[in-house]
C-alpha cells in the first residue's frame, strides 16, 4: 500500500456529504465566514475532480492555512481554548478536503470528521444532536467503505451507504453494552469548556428590572422529580443564592457568602423531602434546592447562606439527589452581632421609607408583629403586580412604596428587606425560582426562567431565619398558580414570544405533546447524559446487586461476546447451508453407513451407493433399499418432499444396523 | 410402448452380438433425436448396427461411403438438365433418407464433411438457392477410423459437437465372437428383420422421452459436471451449453429405456462417456481426444449429490 | 533477519495447514485476520475520543467512542466473511517465452455471497484487486515475469481483503499448484540442419501450401526473422508485419542439437527460433535432442511438442 492510490468516486461523494453533515451543527456557534470558506473549498475540490482546475500547490496550501488561522484568530481573539480550537479543527477538516488526492488523505479526512462530530457534542447534547450525529457518522463510514472498494467496481453510492448502515445497526447492541458497563472515570485533567456567554439566568447581583427580564424567557432551568407526592406549589421556593449587600440601587451577593466559611448551623427536623434534580448548564457554580437542602455529591457544599455550591461551574447538564428539611430551624443560636452583615445599609437615600420603618419599629417592638404589619401593608394598600413598573429614579424604594406602587417580585423583596433592616431586623433577599410546572407524564416538575423569583428572609433570636414573601400578599395567584395567571389581567405573559408553545397551554393536545417531549428530554438527561460515575454505579447496583469489579468485568466481556456471537450468527447463517432436509437426511444416512465402513465416493450416485451398501449388508438390505427408494422418489421423481417419511425410513435403517461393525443386531 | 422398445433391443442384439450396452446407447441416442458417431476399426459391425437400427425402426436407409474425392453434390444431390421437359430437374442425393450412414467420414475433404454436417444441424438442405427439407425423422450415423492414416481429415471440435454421442463398438467378447463364427452371416440376417415401430410410434416415443422428469437436484448435478470441465486445469476447454443439453437429453432417453419417467444421477453417469468423451481434450495431451480419463475423473470427483 | 530465520518453520506450518491443491475453499482454518495500520490509527483515534469523553464527562462522546469500537468488532466479522467461502480454482498458465510475462488464470468463485475488493498476487509485487459477484465467478489473470525456461511455478499466492473498512486485513496463503511452461528465448541464427538419411530426391509428399513464393503479410511474433520484417508497413504505423513465404516441399529437415555449438541455453534458443520459423512456414521438420527425436512432422501439435521438449531439456522438473 505504499503507492498512493487514487480516490474512488463513491468515496469522494460520501466524504463531501459527510463533511457537510458534520459541519452543519457547528454553524450555530462558529463564525459564519467558515461557511463561505467551506463552500469555496468544496467547489474547488469538485472542480478538481472533474479536471477543470488543478489541485492547490504548496503556495496555495500555505496561503489557505494562513487565511484559516487568521480568520480564526480575528473572530475568536485566540487560537487556544475550545472555541478557537474547534474553529481550527473545522478549518483543517475543510482544507484537507481540498488537498486530498490519495486514499491515505481520505482516511485522514474521515478521522478528522469523527473528531468534528465529537466536538459538536460539547456544544449541544440534546437528543436531536445525538440522533442527528448518526447521519454524519453513517456518511463517514460509507466514505471509509468507499475508500476500500476496488477501483474498477461499479458500485452505486446507495449500496455503500446501505452497508454502512448495516454496520452501524449491527454495532448498536455492542455499543449499548459498552455504554452501560464501561466504568466511568473522573476527569483526568481539566480541559477548556465551551464559552456559555449566551446563557441567561440568575446572576450574583440584582436590580429590580433583572428578574422582569428573565420572566420573558421560557428556557428550562431544571427539572425535579420527587419521591412521593409533589408538595403544594406554594411551598416550592427554590433557593439559588442570597443577596446581602445593598448599594442603594442593586442587591448583590455579600463578600462573606462568596467564600468558603464554616457551614451554617442547623438541625434536621420534621419530614424530609427527597428528590432528584437535573439542571441545565448555567455556567454558575450554584445549585438549586428547597430549604434546607443536602446533596449526595462530593463536589457540592452547603454554604453559609444555605445555598448549594459546586466546586466548578455547572457547564453541562448535572444530575444530583437532594434531601430537604423544610421545617429545619436555621442558625437559631447565632450571636446577634454576627448578623451585622444582614443589617448593612447605604448611609443615605430613601428618606421616606426610613421614616416609615422607624415609625413601624416604634409601633411594633416585637419582630413578628412588625413583619406582619409590613406584609399587611402590601396586602391592604393598592399595590399592583406587573412586569411594567416604569423606570425607577434616585430614591427608587421611596418612589415604589409611596408613589407608583407598581412592581415585580424583586421590587417587593428589595423594599421589604430594606424596611426590615432600617427597623433593625437582620434581613436579606433570596434569589431563586418559585413553583414550576408539573409534568403528569413523568411525575416531575419543570422550572423555567420565567419562574425566577425573589423573596425575603429575616432572622430573629430563638427562631433563626424565617422566609417571607411580600409578592404573595400582592399577587397570591403568582405563588399558587404561576406567572401566567398572575399576569392574566395585564396580558403580558411572554408577550415577546407570541409563538412559544407555553402560551398555548390551554390547547389540550398541544400541551400533551409538549409534556411528552419534555418528558423524553428529561429521561435523556437523567439516563443518558447523567449516566456518569455514581449514577452508573447506582444503576448497576439496582440491576446486579452489589457491584463487584470482577462481576462487572465478566458481564462486560460476556455480554460483548454474546452480542458478537449473535451478530456472527446473523451474518453467517450457518443453518442455511443445510436447509434442504433431503440432503440432511441423506448425509445422516451416509454417516450411518460410514460407521459400517461403507463410504460413498463423491461421484457415486445414491442408487449405486445403496446397491453397494445392500450387497455389503444383506441383512439390512430391505431398510437401505427402502430409504434409497424414498430419497430417489422425493429428490428426482418429483414426489412431494416429505421429510418426516424420510426421517422414519432413516430411523428404520438405524435400527436395523448394528451399533458397531462386527456386533450383530438382535 | 416400453415392451416394444425391449423387443427392438432384443431384435438388434440378435444381429449385433455381445454389444448390449452399445446397442442400448445407440437406441437412446436416436430416441433423444441425436446423431451418432461410431469410431472403430473396420469390420467391427458398424454397418450392421446401422442397418439393423434402420430396419427395426422402419426407416429408409442410405449409405454414403466417404472418399477423398467425394463432392458435396454427391451427398446432397444435383440438378440435371432434362431434355424432355427442357428444365433442370433436381435429383436428390443420398442424404434424403431417414437414416443415413456416413461411412468413414474422415476420409472426405472438409468441404464435403461440412455439407453433411450442416444438413444434420439444420434439418434441411439448400442447393442452388432452393431450400429442401430433409425427411422427418432424420438420423445420421457416421463412422470414422480411430487410427489416423494418410489422407484423412479429422473432424474439428465444432463438428464433433454436433454428434450427440460417440460410441466405440470394440472387439467382441470371446463367446460372442464364437457365436458369430458359428452362426449365420450377419448381413444375411438383416433382410429377415421386420420393422417393429412405425413413424408415428417413433415420434410418440421421442415426445415421451422429452417429457421424462429432470428434477432441480439432477440439473444441478449436470451443471456441476459442466462447471468442472470449465474450471479444472486438466481440461483444455470446457463443455458448451449444447453439450449440457445433449447430456440431459441422452440421460432422459436412458432413463426412459430403463423404464423410469425421471432421471437419476446414475442415468447421467451411464451416458456421460458417450456424450462428452469426444467433446473433451486433456490439456496436457496436445494431440487427439483423450476424453476417456477425463470422463473417469468426472465420474469419480464431481459430487453426485 | 528474524523473518528469514523463521521462514522455514512458517512455510512448513503453512504447507501442513494449507496443502497444495488445485482448488481451495477459504474457511476458518485458512483465514488469518489482524488489524492494519489504518486500524491502529483508528484505535488511536478512539483512545483520543475516549479521553475527550472522560475529561468532558460527555455521555455522547462516550457513546460515539463505543459505537465506533463496536463497529470495529463487527468489522472483524465482515472482513472475515468477505473472504470466507470464496473458492479459488487454478486455471492453466499459458506457455510463454523467456522474457515475456506468464499469465496464470485463477478463477474466483463465490460461495453464494458477493466478495468485494479481493486482492491476489505474489508479494512483494503489488496485489491485484478483483470483485466477485454473488453466486458468480471471476477469471483473474495474474502476471509473473518468466526469466528461466522450464516450469514456472509462482508458489504460494496471497489472497487478502481489507473490505469493508480497511481497518482489518483478512488473508490467506494458498498454493494452487499453478505452473506455466516457459519456452526458451528464440535466438535467430544459423540453421542447424541435418539432411535426412536416404531420401535425397525431391519429396513426393505435398507439405505446406505451395511453392516458395510470397504469400502475404502476417503479424510479427518472437522468432520471426528480422530480415523478413516489412519495414514499410511498420513506418506506416501498421505494426510489425512479416513477409510470409510458403515453404518448399521437399527434403525432410532435421534440427539437431549436436550440430550446434555454444552453451546449452544458446543452443536451445537457436533451436527454438527455428522451430518457430519452420512451423510458421508450414514446413515439416524433425527435432533431435540428446536422447529424444521428434517428427518429422508439421502443424501446431508438433510445434508445441518441440517447444515443450526444448523448454524442459536439461531442466530439473
Amino acid at each position: 500500500m505504499s503507492t498512493p492510490q487514487a480516490l474512488p468516486r463513491v468515496a469522494l461523494t460520501w466524504l463531501l456529504v459527510a463533511q457537510a453533515l458534520a459541519i452543519l451543527p457547528h454553524f450555530l456557534h462558529v463564525p459564519l465566514w467558515l461557511a463561505g470558506f467551506w463552500l469555496a473549498c468544496v467547489t474547488w475540490r469538485v472542480q478538481a475532480f472533474r479536471m477543470k482546475v488543478g489541485y492547490p500547490g504548496p503556495t496555495a496550501k500555505i496561503a489557505l492555512v494562513a487565511v484559516a488561522a487568521a480568520g480564526a484568530y480575528v473572530s475568536r481573539g485566540t487560537l487556544i481554548g475550545l472555541d478557537g480550537g474547534v474553529v481550527l479543527l473545522i478549518a483543517a477538516f475543510i482544507l484537507k478536503m481540498v488537498e486530498m488526492r490519495s486514499r491515505r488523505d481520505g482516511l485522514v479526512l474521515v478521522f478528522l470528521g469523527f473528531f468534528v462530530v465529537v466536538t459538536s457534542y460539547l456544544f449541544d447534547d440534546s437528543i436531536a444532536t445525538a440522533l442527528y450525529s448518526l447521519l454524519p457518522v453513517t456518511a463517514l463510514l460509507a466514505a471509509l467503505i468507499g475508500l476500500q472498494q476496488s477501483p474498477g467496481a461499479v458500485v452505486r453510492p446507495q449500496a455503500t451507504l446501505r452497508l454502512a448502515g448495516q454496520l452501524l445497526l449491527q454495532a448498536l447492541p455492542l455499543m449499548l453494552l459498552l455504554f452501560v458497563f464501561f466504568p466511568r472515570m473522573e476527569p483526568l485533567w481539566s480541559l477548556p469548556v465551551p464559552d456559555k456567554k449566551g446563557i441567561t439566568g440568575l446572576s450574583d447581583n440584582m436590580s429590580p428590572g433583572d428578574v422582569a427580564e428573565l420572566s420573558q424567557s421560557t428556557e428550562l432551568v431544571f427539572r425535579a422529580r420527587f419521591e412521593g407526592p409533589l408538595p403544594p406549589r406554594r411551598d416550592l421556593y427554590w433557593r439559588a443564592l442570597t443577596l446581602e449587600h445593598y448599594d442603594g440601587r442593586r442587591w448583590s451577593q455579600g463578600y462573606a457568602a462568596q467564600g468558603y466559611g464554616a457551614p451554617p448551623a442547623w438541625r434536621r427536623q420534621g419530614n424530609p423531602l427527597r428528590y432528584s434534580v437535573v439542571m441545565q448548564p448555567t455556567a454558575k457554580p450554584w445549585l438549586f434546592g428547597l430549604d434546607v437542602a443536602e446533596t449526595d455529591r462530593d463536589d457540592v457544599r452547603q454554604m453559609s447562606d444555605f445555598r448549594l455550591q459546586r466546586r466548578r461551574p455547572v457547564d453541562r447538564a448535572l444530575l444530583y439527589q437532594v434531601t430537604s428539611w423544610p421545617q429545619a430551624p436555621r442558625e437559631v443560636n447565632a450571636a446577634p452581632q454576627g448578623m451585622r452583615r444582614a443589617l448593612q445599609l447605604p448611609s443615605a437615600g430613601n428618606p421616606r421609607t426610613r421614616a416609615w420603618a422607624e415609625d413601624l419599629r416604634a409601633r411594633y417592638p416585637a419582630t413578628p408583629d412588625l413583619v406582619k404589619a409590613v406584609l399587611a401593608h402590601f396586602r391592604q394598600e393598592p399595590y399592583v403586580y406587573t412586569l411594567h413598573p416604569g423606570e425607577g429614579g434616585a430614591d427608587d424604594i421611596d418612589q415604589f412604596l409611596f408613589e407608583t406602587r407598581r412592581g415585580f417580585c424583586a421590587h417587593y423583596a428589595g423594599a421589604m428587606a430594606f424596611v426590615l433592616r432600617v427597623a433593625g431586623i437582620p434581613a436579606r433577599v433570596v434569589a431563586g425560582y418559585q413553583g414550576g410546572e408539573p409534568n403528569a407524564a413523568g411525575n416531575y416538575i419543570q422550572v423555567r426562567q420565567f419562574d425566577a423569583h425573589a423573596w425575603v428572609e429575616y432572622w430573629q433570636p430563638d427562631t433563626g431565619w424565617v422566609s417571607a414573601d411580600p409578592t404573595f400578599q400582592v399577587s397570591p395567584e403568582r405563588i399558587e398558580q404561576g406567572l401566567e395567571e398572575a399576569l392574566a389581567k395585564e396580558g403580558t405573559f411572554l408577550e415577546d414570544s407570541p409563538l412559544s408553545p407555553l402560551r398555548y397551554r390551554n390547547l389540550g393536545w398541544l400541551n400533551e405533546l409538549r409534556m411528552t417531549w419534555d418528558n423524553l428530554n428529561y429521561g435523556w438527561q437523567r439516563w443518558v447524559l447523567g449516566y456518569q460515575g455514581e449514577q452508573q454505579l447506582a444503576f448497576l447496583q439496582r440491576w446486579f446487586g452489589a457491584v463487584d469489579g470482577r462481576v462487572f468485568a465478566l458481564s462486560l466481556v460476556g455480554g460483548v461476546g454474546l452480542a458478537f456471537a449473535v451478530v456472527a450468527l446473523f451474518l453467517f447463517k450457518p443453518w442455511v447451508r443445510l436447509r434442504d432436509p433431503q440432503q440432511r437426511a441423506f448425509r445422516d444416512f451416509e454417516i450411518l453407513l460410514a460407521r459400517q465402513g461403507l463410504r460413498r465416493h463423491p461421484g457415486e450416485g445414491p442408487r449405486d451407493f445403496a446397491r453397494r451398501a445392500a450387497a455389503a449388508l444383506p441383512r439390512q438390505a430391505a431398510a437401505i433399499d427402502a430409504f434409497a427408494h424414498l430419497f430417489e422418489a422425493q429428490r428426482y421423481a418429483g414426489e412431494p418432499a416429505a421429510s418426516q417419511a424420510l426421517r422414519d425410513a432413516l430411523k428404520a435403517v438405524r435400527r436395523a444396523l448394528p451399533w458397531r461393525p462386527g456386533v450383530s443386531s438382535s | 410402448m416400453r415392451t416394444k422398445l425391449e423387443a427392438c433391443l432384443d431384435a438388434i442384439n440378435r444381429v449385433v452380438l455381445g454389444k448390449e450396452p452399445q446397442v442400448r446407447l445407440a437406441l437412446a441416442c436416436l430416441l433423444a433425436k441425436g446423431h451418432l458417431l461410431l469410431e472403430d476399426l473396420p469390420g467391427m459391425g458398424k454397418t450392421t448396427l446401422s442397418h439393423a437400427l434402420a430396419k427395426i425402426l422402419g426407416l429408409s436407409f442410405q449409405r454414403i461411403q466417404f472418399t477423398s474425392d467425394l463432392l458435396p453434390g454427391d451427398i446432397l444431390g444435383t440438378s440435371v438438365f432434362d431434355k424432355d421437359s427442357g428444365q433442370f430437374v433436381f435429383h436428390p442425393g443420398p442424404v434424403f433418407a431417414e437414416l443415413v450412414l456416413a461411412d468413414e467420414i474422415n476420409r472426405a475433404t472438409p468441404k464435403s464433411q461440412s455439407a453433411l454436417l450442416e444438413a444434420m444441424e439444420e434439418g434441411q438442405v439448400t442447393i442452388e438457392g432452393a431450400t429442401r427439407p430433409l425427411p422427418e425423422p432424420f438420423f445420421v450415423i457416421a463412422t470414422q477410423n480411430p487410427v489416423s492414416q494418410g489422407g484423412t481429415f479429422a473432424l474439428p471440435e465444432s463438428q464433433l459437437d454436433r454428434f450427440l454421442m460417440r460410441l466405440s463398438l470394440g472387439y467382441p467378447a470371446k463367446a460372442a465372437e464364437k457365436a458369430l463364427l458359428l452362426g449365420e452371416a450377419r448381413r444375411e440376417l438383416l433382410p429377415k428383420l421386420d420393422p417393429l415401430l412405425d413413424h408415428a410410434e417413433l415420434a410418440a416415443l421421442q415426445a415421451e422421452v422429452s417429457r421424462v422428469r429432470a428434477s432441480d437436484a439432477l440439473v444441478d448435478y449436470v451443471l456441476r459436471l459442466v462447471e468442472a470441465t470449465r474450471s479444472q486445469a486438466q481440461f483444455a476447454w470446457g463443455l458448451s451449453p449444447r453439450a449440457s443439453l445433449a447430456l440431459l437429453a441422452a440421460a432422459r432417453a436412458w432413463a426412459y429405456l430403463a423404464g423410469r419417467d425421471y432421471v437419476i444421477p446414475e442415468d447421467v453417469q451411464a451416458v456421460l462417456g458417450a456424450v462428452v468423451g469426444h467433446r473433451l481434450r486433456e490439456r496436457a495431451d496436445a494431440t487427439g481426444h483423450g476424453g476417456g480419463t477425463l470422463v473417469q475423473w468426472l465420474l469419480r470427483e464431481v459430487p453426485a449429490l | 533477519m528474524l523473518k528469514a530465520r523463521f521462514a522455514p518453520y512458517w512455510n512448513r506450518w503453512l504447507a501442513r495447514r494449507l496443502p497444495t491443491a488445485p482448488q481451495v475453499t477459504l474457511n476458518q482454518r485458512r483465514i488469518f485476520i489482524v488489524p492494519t495500520r489504518v486500524g491502529a490509527a483508528f484505535g488511536v483515534a478512539l483512545v483520543l475520543m475516549l479521553l475527550a469523553a472522560i475529561n468532558y464527562q460527555s455521555s455522547l462522546a462516550y457513546g460515539l467512542t463505543f459505537l465506533l469500537l463496536a463497529v470495529f468488532l463487527v468489522t472483524i466479522l465482515h472482513t472475515y466473511r468477505n473472504l470466507a467461502t470464496l473458492v479459488l480454482k487454478a486455471g492453466g498458465g499459458n506457455a510463454v517465452f523467456v522474457g515475456e510475462h506468464a499469465r496464470f488464470q485463477v478463477r474466483l468463485e463465490s460461495g453464494g455471497r458477493a466478495h468485494q475488493a479481493i486482492a491476489l498476487g505474489w508479494p512483494p509485487e503489488p496485489l491485484e484487486i478483483y470483485d466477485v459477484p454473488a453466486n458468480g465467478a471471476w477469471e483473474c489473470r495474474l502476471g509473473q515475469a518468466a526469466v528461466r525456461r522450464g516450469w514456472l511455478r509462482p508458489g504460494r499466492m496471497r489472497v487478502e481483503t481489507r473490505f469493508p473498512l480497511g481497518i482489518l486485513v483478512a488473508w490467506s496463503w494458498v498454493d494452487l499448484d499453478l505452473a506455466a511452461l516457459v519456452y526458451p528465448r528464440p535466438l535467430p541464427g544459423e540453421l542447424p540442419l541435418v539432411p535426412a538419411a536416404g531420401d535425397e530426391e525431391e519429396g513426393n509428399r505435398a507439405i505446406g501450401r505451395g511453392a516458395d513464393d510470397y504469400q502475404g503479410l502476417k503479424p510479427y511474433q518472437p522468432g520471426d526473422s528480422k530480415r523478413r520484417l516489412h519495414w514499410k508497413a511498420y513506418s506506416r504505423g501498421q505494426g510489425l508485419l512479416v513477409k510470409d513465404f510458403a515453404a518448399l516441399g521437399g527434403r525432410e529437415l532435421w534440427l539437431d542439437y549436436e550440430s550446434l555449438s555454444g552453451d546449452m541455453e544458446m543452443r536451445v534458443s537457436l533451436l527454438c527460433h527455428w522451430v518457430l520459423a519452420l512451423s510458421e512456414r508450414s514446413q515439416a521438420f524433425g527435432l533431435t535432442l540428446p536422447g529424444l527425436h521428434l517428427g518429422p512432422d508439421e502443424g501446431e501439435a508438433h510445434r508445441d511438442a518441440c517447444l515443450r521438449a526444448l523448454a524442459l531439456f536439461g531442466v530439473a522438473r
